[in-house]
């Protein structure tokens, strides 16, 4: 999936994500969080991994953790993505 | 949770998030002007829309301006001061900042709120003792200047120029040959902010046309402006009528920008500026860049500054503001001395018959 314009999803409220995505021509991860010693790598590999089920392989994407959950994460990423990408999934099939 | 955020909720709770418009809410507008000034704050003109936060009898504890896309005009009363407010504040301007399709947003705060707003995803671009300037992405800053790099150009001595050209006259021309004349290269940065009498677009197309006559060639590179240079982020004060006190903040993030970020991606070491006998705002700007660009220990290579003497027609300085004077009288002939050709081709466009105001 390709990032053709700049997306948000998420909130800045404790226990959320909030993700943002521009279009790139490489892939740039940035990652903050109020749990970065504790979980500052796993947060990353989640972003990489769901980016990675997208397709996605440009793009500037920061994320800004306020103590989220995996699947939050995962679910913001998706959103900022599919937004990015100004796709029209089939909510059924993701 | 530490202890800290349990005390802020309890204050939260107690709160409500709301919107003040300052084009339609006269006295929602009242309050956050009240609130401030007892912050030692002022009212930026410019400011389209306030985040506020109430308590449960409706008064005022907190705002966060949003003009354009600079998050600024941050003020709270003292017992609501932490980041639980601050951050729902945000969250609301966030939001409607990307209902109107903003995402980038920059804060321009006072040095004692950066934590907070970094804690909220905001990035430092540069900060001097009054005011910090942000962006809430860590790739704004980078890309950009990464861009610039490509443009850069061989030589030992690489000059800067920033001109605003409301239109291009011969007195830019003139600046932009002086310094040209003293360098291997010369970068033109036209102010990119449409806040001028003639818009972003035609202001760059006349300064490309206008020096496209000195036959420089690649020896010029004209960029069009950005959110780094002379915005209404990094110096406000050149948009909006202010005291000096913030206008001497304000200038002094702009340069540190163009000394930490822009002219190291193109090598500049010389900086080349008008003198300023007419603008109070722009004759300040030129004392301070002396001391940003020259002086200042920061973390930079020094840039040399130049000021050059304004060019004169008829015994009088030539300058843009005289031309708009010209051009309001209608004195075509009187303007046709100050500025090159494309410029006067432009300006008789606005003034054939039938479109005279």
């Amino acid at each position: 999936m390709r990032i053709e314009v700049d997306a948000v999803a998420g909130t800045l409220e404790s226990s959320d994500a909030l993700v943002r995505v521009s279009p790139a021509e490489e892939l740039r991860i940035e990652v903050t969080s109020t749990v970065e010693a504790q979980f500052g790598a796993e947060i990353r590999r989640t972003v990489a991994e769901q980016l990675d089920r997208l397709g996605v392989t440009e793009g500037l994407i920061s994320v800004q953790d306020k103590g989220a959950l995996d699947f939050v994460i995962r679910a913001r990423v998706q959103g900022a993505v599919l937004r990015g990408a100004q796709a029209r999934p089939d909510w059924r099939k993701l | 949770m530490s202890g800290a955020d349990g005390l802020e909720t309890a204050v939260e709770d107690g709160c409500a998030i709301g919107l003040v418009d300052a084009a339609r809410d006269a006295r929602g507008l009242e309050q956050v002007r009240g609130l401030l000034k007892a912050s030692g704050l002022g009212l930026d003109a410019d400011v389209e829309l306030f985040a506020t936060a109430r308590d449960a009898s409706g008064r005022l504890l907190a705002c966060l301006g949003l003009a354009g896309d600079v998050v600024k005009c941050a003020a709270s009363a003292p017992e609501v001061r932490g980041e639980g407010v601050t951050a729902r504040l945000m969250q609301r301007i966030l939001d409607e900042a990307s209902d109107r399709g903003r995402t980038h947003l920059f804060a321009f705060t006072r040095p004692g709120n950066r934590a907070i707003l970094e804690g909220l995803g905001f990035h430092a671009l540069a900060v001097t003792d009054d005011a910090v300037l942000l962006e809430n992405t860590p790739f704004g800053l980078s890309s950009y200047v990464a861009g610039l790099a490509r443009l850069r150009r061989p030589g030992r001595r690489i000059g800067g120029v920033v001109l605003n050209a409301n239109p291009f006259t011969f007195g830019h021309r003139y600046l932009v040959e002086r310094a040209a004349s003293e360098c291997d290269a010369l970068h033109v940065f036209v102010v990119g902010e449409d806040a001028s009498a003639f818009d972003a677009a035609t202001r760059l197309r006349l300064v490309r046309d206008g020096i496209a006559g000195l036959d420089l060639g690649e020896q010029v590179v004209v960029h069009p402006g950005s959110r780094y240079i002379v915005s209404r982020a990094t110096f406000p004060n050149y948009f909006l009528a202010r005291e000096d006190a913030r206008a001497s903040a304000a200038a002094g993030l702009d340069l540190q920008l163009f000394r930490t970020a822009i002219a190291p991606a193109l090598g500049i070491t010389d900086r080349f500026v008008g003198t300023e006998p007419l603008s109070p705002v722009t004759a300040a700007y030129n004392a301070e860049m002396r001391w940003w660009l020259a002086e200042a220990p920061l973390d930079a290579p020094p840039i040399a500054v130049h000021e050059v003497a304004r060019l004169e027609v008829d015994g009088e300085a030539v300058s843009a503001s005289r031309v708009r004077q010209g051009l309001a009288s209608g004195d075509l002939d009187a303007v046709a001395r100050l500025v090159p050709g494309p410029t006067l081709a432009h300006l008789r466009s606005l003034v054939s018959p039938g479109h005279r105001r």
